[in-house]
């Protein structure tokens, strides 16, 4: 008994070194600074006046879909920014676009996917989702046109808090385009480690240059915190995650769900996307329980399950539906919760069809 | 006595904006009630989109933004 509990335990801890190897963590570290830096230097506010009532539809509705990689990058942001476009105005549209892609495109999920999962299921997540989110937007805003209306398009009263000091847009492109650039080089496979290290190296003090000379003291220390409180809110709970889904995984091996999740069907995508919209993960756990707990990794998992289980889940679980049944009419949310089901399991069919 | 509310869900940005605001109102000296508004509806129903925010005596000061123990005296003393 004591033993069974012992390899357990060393399970979970393996799992944890396994799914934050050192691979792992060059892809993570840069997109945290990444996430960090689009949270201080981004204005939110004036991308979502750009999802309201006013805004025409060919352009609210695709920056809505897009959107959650700028303004979202933690899921706990996603919900007041739901409920103020959702109640004040812009419509069930753009908002249920907002509130579906939002947790699914952030800069962590999508580098953490590709990273663990392949480069192909994690394009495949960002595609679908975007397309997703656009499709659900303009179905919701089509049966619910008269609720539309009745909205009131009463002003948010925004509070326009004194803009940042500007800085030339050249500038701004160098600073994300040096950090973007550290990400994807050192997550490269292709290049051999001396002159990766020499490219990034050069990359670093660009990227120092910059901000040495165009950037606040205060705004440095604006980013260095975002960045500190998202690692401290997603990193503990990874990481315990992690070491559950090793434990879990040595009392129940993925083997047992192949009978269900194992082939690309389309009941095993359904089945995938109800996995997905019910269970709750936290932010980039998706990941290890894709990978180990239904055993993608070791090909026990087919591939339309698993992108229908990454569609449905950072979107949809039951803590969160219960959130949404309190902002949303009954109606809008039934119908949202079955899109998201119905289109997670048929994105996820043909996507198994495709490769 | 002023009535300071701290918008949001209850993540790590709005408990740091917490524990400056008790530090601002401990160095000021003055009586403050503290009030953590978490329901969702609520934050939605007062404006704010972007959490943490900040408001004092109903009037909402900031948002999405975890202000420093300086910046809270500055916006207590009006």
């Amino acid at each position: 008994m004591l033993e069974t509990i012992y390899e357990a335990l060393r399970n979970g801890s393996a799992m944890v070194f396994y799914y934050l190897s050192s691979h792992t963590l060059t892809c993570l570290v840069p997109a945290f600074f990444i996430a960090g830096a689009i949270t201080a230097f981004i204005k939110k506010e004036a991308i979502i006046k750009y999802l309201g009532p006013d805004v025409k539809k060919r352009i609210s509705y695709p920056l809505a879909s897009v959107s959650g990689a700028i303004l979202a990058v933690c899921s706990c942001t996603i919900l007041p920014i739901f409920a103020g476009l959702y109640k004040k105005g812009s419509g069930v549209g753009p908002a249920t676009a907002f509130l579906y892609s939002g947790p699914a495109i952030n800069i962590l999920a999508i580098v953490y996917t590709a990273s663990e999962l392949g480069y192909q299921i994690g394009l495949a997540r960002v595609l679908a989702s975007v397309g997703m989110a656009f499709i659900i937007a303009f179905l919701m805003s089509s049966i619910f046109r008269a609720d539309d209306e009745e909205i009131s398009h009463q002003n948010s009263g925004d509070i326009h808090e004194k803009e940042n000091s500007e800085r030339p847009s050249l500038i701004k492109s160098v600073f994300f385009g040096s950090l973007v650039a550290i990400l994807i080089i050192g997550a490269s496979g292709s290049i051999a480690w001396i002159p990766k290290l020499i490219i990034i190296s050069t990359l670093t003090l660009l990227l120092l240059t910059v901000i040495k000379y165009y950037y606040k003291k205060r705004e440095v220390k604006d980013w260095g915190l975002e960045t500190w409180y998202l690692t401290k809110m997603i990193f503990p709970i990874l990481i315990v995650g992690t070491f559950i889904v090793g434990i879990i995984e040595f009392y129940i091996p993925a083997e047992t769900f192949r009978p269900y999740l194992g082939t690309s069907s389309l009941s095993s995508s359904f089945l995938g996307s109800i996995v997905g919209a019910l269970l709750y993960m936290p932010t980039l756990l998706e990941v290890p329980i894709v990978g180990t707990t239904f055993g993608y990794q070791e090909g026990v998992m087919g591939e339309a399950p698993a992108l229908s289980l990454l569609l449905a889940g950072p979107s949809l679980s039951l803590p969160n539906m219960v959130v949404l049944f309190k902002v949303m009419k009954l109606k809008h949310w039934l119908v949202y919760i079955c899109f998201v089901i119905i289109f997670s399991t048929s994105m996820g069919f043909v996507y198994g069809i495709v490769v | 006595m002023k009535k300071i509310e701290i918008l949001g869900s209850g993540c790590a940005k709005c408990r740091k904006l917490e524990k400056n605001v008790k530090r601002a109102v401990k160095k000021l000296d003055v009586e403050a009630e503290i009030v953590k508004v978490e329901d969702i509806t609520e934050i939605s129903a007062r404006g704010v989109m972007t959490t943490p925010a900040l408001a004092i005596d109903g009037e909402i000061k900031a948002k999405g933004k975890v202000l420093d123990t300086a910046q809270i005296i500055k916006i207590l003393r009006g």
